[in-house]
């Protein structure tokens, strides 16, 4: 068994990349309000995601202003499915 | 992981579709059935009106999925490829369904017939995206995405195809 993802392990990180299998993209202050968190520490899961290239963001416009649209990468949805997986694993060991 | 899971559904149970999302896109795919029809019928109105037909349903399903972008601050492929561009089954029937029904009975010169077709292809096109729709609710991660490109290439080289053969048959 492999172990879990140390990019995945905070629980926002979790939740931010699980809301985004739900779309194809999603525009940053969408992510922003879903996850009730402030504009900064949105960014930073970002940004740190987008280093081990789980999510892509770029660049875009939404209702005339700019802003930042981030979409999961294949890569990002496979390691989120082989965390999920040793997570249940995890829980299916404890029960 | 629960409370990831809860997000992720409460995401896709906040989407909502623009208002008249189904009635515009089943009525320019009915439009465009309708005019394809009667293209195969009239070579001196062949292009104009396939082309108008055309144009109507590309018109239509970019204004769709640009009101639903900026309605929800998402991009669903799912909807894009699915609902609107028909790549899903049962609306890939009711097309061909709908085209087949509405040529034939243009071909026969019975117009009430021709355009009863291609409403229908349209309506059934419509209520297969409404389907689908409450199929990703239920499911977002395993309907958000949409089909890959070479798929929406075969059904394109399948639609032309059939298009061909109609006018061939015709001749």
């Amino acid at each position: 068994m492999t172990g879990l993802d140390p990019g995945i392990q905070a629980p926002a990180r979790l939740k931010l990349m699980t809301m985004l299998t739900a779309v194809s993209e999603a525009e940053f202050s969408t992510l922003r309000d879903s996850l009730d968190v402030s504009d900064s520490v949105l960014s930073k899961h970002v940004a740190a995601l987008v280093t081990v290239a789980y999510v892509k963001s770029r660049k875009g416009v939404h209702l005339g202003h700019r802003t930042t649209w981030i979409s999961l990468t294949t890569k990002g949805r496979k390691a989120l499915s082989a965390h999920v997986a040793v997570l249940r694993e995890l829980i299916a060991g404890v029960e | 992981m629960v409370d990831a899971e809860a997000s992720r559904a409460h995401l896709a149970g906040t989407l909502v579709l623009p208002s008249f999302f189904y009635a515009a896109i089943g009525g320019a795919v009915a439009v465009q059935i309708a005019t394809s029809a009667v293209s195969i019928t009239d070579d001196r109105v062949w292009a104009p009106v396939r082309l108008a037909g055309v144009a109507l349903f590309v018109l239509v399903a970019a204004v769709q999925l640009v009101r639903f972008r900026q309605l929800n601050g998402v991009r669903l492929g799912g909807l894009a490829s699915r609902v609107v561009l028909g790549s899903a089954t049962p609306a890939f029937i009711s097309y061909a369904l709908g085209l087949g029904a509405s040529a034939w009975a243009a071909l026969n010169r019975m117009w009430w017939l021709a355009a009863v077709c291609a409403v229908a292809g349209g309506a059934a096109y419509a209520l297969s995206g409404r389907r689908w729709w409450g199929r990703y609710r239920g499911d977002p991660a395993s309907h958000s995405r949409g089909e890959s490109a070479g798929w929406i290439a075969i059904l394109g080289a399948v639609a032309v195809a059939g298009l061909v053969l109609l006018v061939l048959w015709r001749r």
